[in-house]
């Protein structure tokens, strides 16, 4: 079975994300980029089908600006076959990019796609669904685990109070939102392997796309309202009184009792 | 202009987040509230994205509406995406205030996991998915007049096998839409002692949360898991009990009105944000704080 997953580069999880000179998008300088934390998630997932049955091919691509490509080596570094990057220097609309990576699965004929459910820079969480409606694919969001078997994939889905399992007949895209396990991380030999891989670029022309979809206006950015000089209590061996000082505070100050 | 808004049901009642937008949208402009009878009729209420999307699309070209307003729950997000693509419209998720200006909506978000906050400006037409507890609901609203429509049929790719309950088995409010939240993280010591964090939720009405520390060690659902790569909250009171305080889980919860932190190491980063700190042994803290609780409540 083949598996391509759809990436995304964004700023680590760990970077302090500061408002650029311009307002409206963020400071880039010195920000240390990863793969958005769903879309490693989501590579997690497919490699383990890897691990399970060794015929697997896990194919990766993304949309995004000439420094994605060390996120696409990251991922082959991580286990994963082939990695494609199409080349897109100014951000594209999400139903844009969809039309983009519709090309590709096009090409590699996968299966089962995966996205992860939001990149973690927009935040959006479009270009999953809007590639499965490319497509004319179902889709299945919220996924934490995926069973093959005789009768088609298992997709457990994460809902209010447990999981909805969800039988799938490929193809299929799904929206992943954890795996059971950590990702990964790569080991020497898998850097090693995929400092050697081509990873072959794309363009929208080449795919013939015409990015004329909505595009997403950002008019302006700010950091969340600054928080803090809140009142710090110690119990100092009388729980019983900072308890009531504070469920009376809550209460008649902050009014949320 | 014509305002589409999907409500969504859960067990039969009409979500709460659904009343917050009908009741805000009846003042942006001339609104029609629909909900979507899934596949199997209401007892089989079971959620899909063709099926959804394609009764939901039909009804939004027909109605000439310009915007399409969703809450943005699970499957509201979910919905709300499907649909931007399947009308090829514009799109803006989870977004906690939207306006109309100049012909357009001028939305406000928050993007990079809750670190920054953005205002967007969406052309139209658009699909527009709303963050729970955005808008107040006025006390004495009018419950809005949902029409029901049918689904579409669905992708035969795909069919809904079982149900795996977790243990907490979704008898509390959903973190989403809960006004209270009662987390703990890596100072809880052992998922034996989460029955003093339900205590305390049961007495203050809340729901459960936890940090990535707790969900990663399995001593709770990942469905309570607060913060980037978990979820994003914004509740009048969040009480954080032996949370340190991660970039990653304070920008999933900064947001809230009041918070509440409890921790043993006075230099934790939680207390930064926090409006009441507590600096102290939570084990010692939060049984006499769920009296005290208890006591304030019962004065009324």
């Amino acid at each position: 079975m083949r598996f391509l997953v759809c990436l995304k580069q964004v700023p680590d999880s760990t970077v302090r994300v500061k408002v650029g000179a311009d307002g409206r998008s963020i400071a880039t300088e010195g920000v240390t980029w990863s793969i958005s934390p769903y879309d490693e998630y989501a590579i997690e997932l497919a490699l383990e089908r890897k691990d399970a049955d060794p015929t697997t091919v896990v194919s990766v691509v993304t949309v995004g600006p000439a420094r994605s490509r060390d996120a696409l080596r990251q991922a082959l570094a991580m286990g994963c076959d082939d990695a494609t990057l199409v080349l897109a220097e100014v951000p594209l609309g999400g139903l844009d990019v969809a039309k983009a990576l519709a090309k590709i699965v096009e090409e590699l004929r996968p299966e089962v796609v995966l996205c992860g459910k939001q990149a973690s820079d927009d935040d959006q969480g479009l270009v999953g669904p809007a590639l499965a409606e490319t497509l004319g694919w179902p889709h299945v969001g919220m996924l934490t685990r995926l069973v093959p078997g005789a009768e088609g994939i298992e997709l457990w889905r994460e809902a209010e109070g447990g999981h909805e399992v969800w039988r799938a007949t490929p193809p299929v895209v799904g929206l992943v939102h954890k795996s059971e396990k950590e990702p990964r991380y790569p080991s020497l030999p898998g850097i090693m392997k995929a400092k050697k891989k081509e990873i072959p670029e794309k363009t929208l022309e080449s795919l013939g796309v015409t990015a004329n979809g909505p595009t997403d206006d950002v008019v302006s950015m700010e950091p969340p309202p600054q928080r803090g000089g809140g009142k710090i209590f110690k119990l100092d061996g009388d729980p019983a009184g900072v308890a009531a000082t504070l469920a009376q505070a809550l209460h008649e100050e902050a009014k949320v009792l | 202009m014509k305002i589409l808004v999907v409500a969504e049901r859960r067990s039969g009642e009409v979500r709460r987040v659904s009343l917050e937008i009908a009741a805000k949208a009846a003042g942006l402009g001339e609104c029609e509230v629909v909900a979507v009878d899934p596949p199997g009729g209401k007892e089989q209420a079971r959620y899909s994205p063709v099926a959804h999307a394609t009764a939901v699309a039909e009804k939004a070209r027909a109605s000439g509406a310009k915007v399409v307003l969703v809450g943005a729950t699970l499957d509201g997000r979910d919905l709300a995406a499907r649909l931007a693509a399947k009308l090829g419209w514009s799109y803006a998720a989870d977004c906690t205030d939207v306006a109309v200006e100049d012909g357009s909506i001028v939305a406000k978000r928050a993007m990079y996991a809750g670190k920054i906050r953005a205002t967007v400006r969406v052309a139209l037409p658009a699909v527009i998915s709303v963050r729970p507890g955005a808008w107040t609901l006025p006390s004495g609203a009018a419950a809005p007049a949902i029409v029901d429509i049918d689904a579409a049929a669905d992708d035969p790719r795909v069919a809904f096998v079982r149900f795996e309950a977790t243990s907490s088995g979704g008898k509390r409010v959903t973190l989403a839409e809960a006004r209270t939240i009662v987390s703990a993280g890596r100072g809880l010591k052992g998922p034996e002692n989460w029955k003093m964090v339900e205590e305390l939720a049961d007495v203050l009405g809340a729901a459960t949360g936890a940090s990535r520390a707790v969900t990663d060690a399995g001593w709770r659902p990942n469905e309570e898991q607060v913060g980037q790569t978990g979820k994003t909250v914004t509740p009048d009171l969040y009480i954080a009990l032996g949370i340190s305080g991660a970039i990653q889980h304070l920008a999933g919860m900064t947001a809230s009105k009041v918070i509440v932190a409890v921790n043993k190491d006075p230099d934790a980063d939680i207390f930064k944000i926090a409006d009441y700190g507590v600096v102290g042994d939570l084990f010692e803290f939060v049984p006499a704080f769920t009296e005290a609780v208890k006591k304030v409540k019962g004065r009324g």
